[in-house]
């Protein structure tokens, strides 16, 4: 996967591109509005992540270089402004996705993977991971040809996981990602325990290996 | 009252009594002019009678004026004071009672003195006095009349344009794009007045926009870097030599983050309510988000071992989705963190009001602090901003939120605005 990272602060855009260099993706990143639209028109990406206030011009020129141009990138937006408004233009005028800052790592990358598997949907809708085969369109989950029956939760879970497969992510992450980040979680984040413990016995029981462990009392991790 | 009934009370007030004032010295003057000529005619027919007895030498009884009353007495006295007095004496012309005017002298004929009284009649003046007093009643009640009718419709008439600037004034929303324009007017102050607002509203609206731009820059400039430490701290655990102690910190790391975005997102929320900036309003029904919450915040509730009771009657409101769904998720939140382990929460949709309870500490919260800005309780691991976003919520549809506690139960009440359509969280 080809991504474009444009995002003016240092700090966030090298470990944007950090997390995301990873299992083959390619990931380049420029920090203005215009060198990305010079990138853009350069060369083709599958992702471009767009943060929508830089120091030369409002992100949204982006959405509207990528439109007229009829490219076909996935675009996510990383925005600090949260107002309602910026989420329906910058939904309204071509991306396909919206995280507001500050947001994890983990779940960067798995509404990258989201976004970028509706993309692709009409070539592959299946996501395959070793002996776990899982259909995004139906939701269903095979382990070595066997459905199995997974919550909701775990389900999302599992696609999160695979997403950021061989990475610690924390149990703020995960709860965040399941139960949104309005859910004020009084840090108490030890039901995340069931649903996982669920998650690791379903995979389990179809004969799948064990895949998840637990960060001492940090989080959790899934192997790849 | 009104400027143009205080005007005019005070002009009839003021009319009524310089009037009054006027017309009592008119009368005075009228009377004592009056008087002046009477006398003058007195005193001529006096000499005249004087002259006539001295040169005729005849006896004064005989004497008579054509017109006037005169009469002679003999007397002893050898002095009398000439003077001037009010009388009623018998007409003979009129056969009747008359009011008149008298003088009185002493006549020297020969030896003898008379004391001579000349009365004329004072009919005319009293006439005149009259005529003159219901000329000015008259005139007065005209006057009266007049100022109020000019009053009544002229001046109303002349602050058309304040009230029309006072309208505009009232429609004003600092938030609206349309700007204050103000009719124009033909009177310099009003002119005045609509250019001074006008400027006024272009400077509030001007530095309105700056504020607005301010805020969101500021939550920018904030977010960014929370979001920088988010980042480093997830490239951060992935770094498999970090001991267990490290792990720790970095977990309280992680809720300090958290705490201070949801801080940071609740005081922008404020300030957007406070500014009346969140429209989007859909029909929401409530009987359907409550159960769905409460699935939501089950595992929160397993950890507490706390369960549900509830009763939901259909009610439909007009909002924005994602302020109910703020309002809810702290409703909720404070429901199970300030419960009792095995408590239960309550809740109760009805036509009129969202009721929601919790069993909890065994005496009740001061009412008039929980909706205040930072006001928590000294366990509460919320930011301080939760209750007060229910108020302001609550505020921007035009419901009330109140607090009641009954016997360990603490209840939340949202009572929904009463409206004619019946529509509307409004």
């Amino acid at each position: 996967m080809k991504i474009l990272v444009i995002e003016d602060e240092q700090g966030l855009r090298e470990n944007i591109t950090n997390y995301l260099n990873v299992d083959g993706n390619i990931c380049e990143s420029c920090s203005a509005l215009n060198p990305a639209l010079q990138k853009l028109s350069d060369y083709d990406y599958d992702c471009v992540l767009l943060d929508i206030g830089l120091p030369d011009g409002d992100g949204f020129g982006v959405l509207e270089y990528l439109r007229t141009n009829q490219k076909n990138e996935a675009v996510l937006i990383i925005s600090a402004r949260n107002s309602l408004d910026d989420k329906l233009k910058g939904l309204n005028v071509g991306a396909d996705d919206y995280l507001t800052k500050p947001f994890h790592l983990a779940e960067l990358k798995a509404r990258l993977m989201a976004v970028y598997r509706r993309k692709a949907l009409n070539t592959n809708n299946k996501l395959v991971f070793n002996e776990i085969s899982i259909d995004v369109l139906g939701r269903t989950v095979e382990v070595n040809e066997t459905a199995i029956v997974l919550t909701r939760k775990e389900y999302d879970m599992l696609l999160y996981f695979i997403a950021n497969k061989g990475k610690v992510i924390s149990k703020n992450a995960i709860a965040e990602h399941l139960w949104g980040d309005e859910m004020d979680m009084h840090d108490n984040f030890d039901f995340i325990y069931t649903h996982i413990k669920n998650l690791r016995r379903k995979l389990l029981d179809a004969g799948g290996k064990d895949y998840l462990t637990s960060i001492y009392g940090l989080g959790y991790k899934f192997i790849g | 009252m009104k400027l143009s009934a205080h005007y005019t009370r005070t002009s009839i007030y003021i009319t009524l009594s310089v009037l009054l004032i006027g017309a009592v010295i008119y009368y005075f003057a009228i009377n004592y002019i009056a008087q002046q000529q009477l006398n003058e005619g007195l005193q001529q027919q006096l000499t005249e009678a004087e002259e006539y007895v001295r040169s005729s030498n005849q006896n004064p009884q005989q004497y008579d004026l054509d017109k006037d009353h005169a009469v002679f007495i003999r007397t002893n006295e050898q002095e009398l004071q000439k003077r001037f007095f009010d009388t009623i004496y018998f007409n003979p012309k009129e056969q009747r009672k008359e009011a008149g005017r008298a003088v009185e002298d002493l006549v020297k004929l020969k030896d003898t003195n008379y004391k001579v009284i000349i009365t004329i009649s004072r009919a005319g003046q009293k006439y005149l006095i009259e005529i003159i007093i219901i000329i000015t009643l008259a005139l007065l009640a005209g006057l009266l009349l007049v100022l109020f009718i000019i009053n009544k419709y002229f001046l109303n008439s002349l602050w058309k344009p304040f009230q029309l600037t006072l309208k505009e004034i009232k429609q004003f929303n600092i938030a609206d794009v349309n700007q204050f324009k103000g009719k124009a007017s033909k009177v310099d102050e009003f002119a005045e007045l609509n250019e001074a607002i006008r400027e006024m509203s272009l400077r509030v609206t001007y530095d309105y926009l700056n504020l607005k731009q301010f805020t969101e820059n500021a939550s920018h400039e904030m977010m960014t870097p929370l979001a920088v430490v988010t980042t480093k701290l997830d490239t951060l655990i992935q770094d498999e030599t970090l001991s267990v102690e490290q792990l720790a910190q970095i977990t309280d790391i992680y809720s300090s983050i958290n705490k201070s975005s949801r801080l940071n997102q609740s005081l922008l929320l404020l300030a957007k309510l406070e500014n009346k900036l969140i429209t989007d309003e859909v029909p929401i029904s409530l009987e359907v988000v409550l159960p769905a919450k409460m699935l939501q915040f089950q595992e929160l509730m397993q950890t507490k071992d706390l369960s549900f009771k509830s009763n939901l009657q259909p009610r439909q409101v007009l909002a924005n989705k994602y302020l109910i769904d703020i309002l809810l998720n702290n409703l909720f939140s404070n429901a199970i963190r300030h419960n009792n382990p095995g408590g239960v929460i309550s809740i109760e949709l009805t036509e009129d009001q969202l009721c929601i309870k919790n069993t909890g500490a065994g005496h009740p919260l001061d009412e008039h602090l929980i909706f205040e800005r930072f006001q928590k309780g000294k366990e509460s691991q919320g930011t301080g901003l939760g209750l007060m976003l229910v108020k302001n919520i609550c505020q921007h549809y035009g419901c009330t939120i109140s607090y009641q506690y009954e016997s360990g139960w603490h209840a939340f009440i949202l009572s929904f605005k009463k409206t004619v359509a019946d529509q509307g969280l409004s």
